[in-house]
């Protein structure tokens, strides 16, 4: 019966644990800034984005973004690489890298774009409650 | 008669505007593809802030938990107790029919009652005083008290008019009492100019009002009726009372900021008079984090 028991928590445990040999290797993505303000009036807000990568092991990796079918920078095998890009930016997307060939993307950040103001005025009036303060 | 006379007013605004309003929703122009806004805004913003109470006996108002609760449908909104209606929608402003709770009554749910003993000194000797009124002495061992007199809220109705432009905004507004509470008007314009850079946003703002004689009188007069030993009678007369304010927001996501923002309000002369004022502003500070779902 303890037997049993034995092998069945450990059924249990070998499921839930990863199986890092087959993993890809941890790759840590850094990119900022992480949000982009556009106040009203504006259509895009102008961007220098500053992505850095570090990865536990050497290996090829492409850095990729949302509306971009090629890639903006490929490394070499590489423990580290950092890149720099200009960008115009309107709405959410997401920078990630993948493997030189293939789509799996092994680290991926968001981008977020936030629209200050509205173009309903009503929306943009000043409450006058003694409490608000926002 | 003054009252009806605005309520005309206010009709034939109404009736005037009623062929704009087929048109009113085409007006505005989309200078760039915008994402569809929801009708409901909600937000909340947790911190510490102040209100400075201007009565007399009274707590300054704590500001710890702001609530944001708005709707905006087609032309009906509600925006944190006021209910409005869009009458027109132009490229250079907008106009609404706006119901309103009037704001000044909020400071009389802050006060206390004082008990004050009245004696006078003649020649070493304590005496009771005579009440000027009647002429009767005081009793010195039963105190009197020194109280806010009691005031309702008002129901006012108005027009409001909103303006922007890369100036920046603006708005004229005009009220009414409707409720029949204090029978008064107030009129005033604001303007206010958002900077924003990266994360940033920081938006100074100035304003003026007129209220009249009765909107002053109902809330910072004291009638006869209300004067006694420790409060003399006084009639606020209509005047103008500025204002200005600093609002700052510092993005961290797309859902929450930073948010510090402080406002000065200066009362009208007359009413900074009044017996029961104690001091001629209103100073309001807040800073904490605030949160839009």
């Amino acid at each position: 019966m303890r037997a049993r028991l034995f092998y069945f928590l450990a059924g249990v445990l070998g499921a839930a644990l990863p199986a890092t040999a087959a993993d890809p290797p941890p790759v840590r993505l850094v990119v900022k800034p992480l949000l982009c303000v556009i106040d009203k009036g504006a259509s895009s807000c102008a961007v220098t984005f500053d992505i850095r990568w570090q990865s536990t092991r050497a290996a090829e990796y492409c850095l990729n973004a949302d509306a971009q079918p090629a890639p903006l920078r490929c490394w070499p095998s590489a423990l580290s690489g950092q890149h720099q890009q200009d960008r115009a930016v309107t709405e959410d997307f997401a920078f990630w890298l993948s493997p030189p060939t293939g789509t799996e993307r092994v680290a991926e950040v968001k981008i977020e774009v936030l629209r200050v103001g509205s173009d309903d005025r009503r929306r943009e009036r000043r409450a006058r409650h003694v409490w608000d303060v926002l | 008669m003054r009252i009806s006379r605005w309520k005309y007013l206010l009709t034939m605004v109404v009736v005037c505007a009623a062929p704009q309003l087929a048109h009113a929703q085409s007006a505005a122009p989309t200078p760039h593809p915008v994402p569809e806004e929801k009708s409901w805004r909600l937000g909340v913003a947790l911190g510490y802030g102040m209100r400075t109470n201007p009565l007399i006996q009274s707590d300054d108002i704590p500001v710890v938990v702001d609530l944001d609760i708005a709707w905006f449908g087609e032309r009906w909104f509600f925006d944190n107790g006021d209910l409005g209606f869009e009458l027109f929608d132009r490229p250079s402003f907008t106009t609404n029919l706006v119901a309103r709770v009037n704001s000044d009554r909020a400071f009389f749910s802050k006060t206390n009652t004082r008990y004050v003993n009245f004696t006078r000194a003649s020649g070493g000797v304590v005496l009771p005083m005579t009440d000027p009124l009647t002429g009767e002495p005081i009793d010195a061992a039963q105190p009197t008290p020194l109280k806010v007199p009691k005031r309702d809220y008002a129901v006012e109705l108005g027009l409001e008019m909103l303006m922007d432009g890369e100036w920046g905004q603006a708005s004229l507004r005009a009220f009414h009492d409707v409720s029949g509470t204090h029978n008064g008007y107030e009129i005033g314009v604001d303007y206010s100019y958002r900077w924003t850079h990266g994360r940033l946003s920081v938006a100074p703002s100035v304003g003026v009002a007129y209220k009249d004689a009765a909107l002053n009188d109902y809330y910072w007069g004291v009638q006869p009726g209300e004067a006694g030993l420790t409060l003399r009678p006084y009639h606020a007369k209509g005047g103008i009372g500025w204002e200005t304010g600093l609002r700052t927001s510092y993005y961290l996501t797309k859902k929450t900021r930073l948010a510090v923002s402080a406002n000065y309000e200066r009362l009208e002369h007359s009413v900074a008079l009044s017996p029961i004022v104690k001091r001629p502003y209103v100073l309001g500070y807040f800073a904490g984090i605030a949160w839009q779902f």
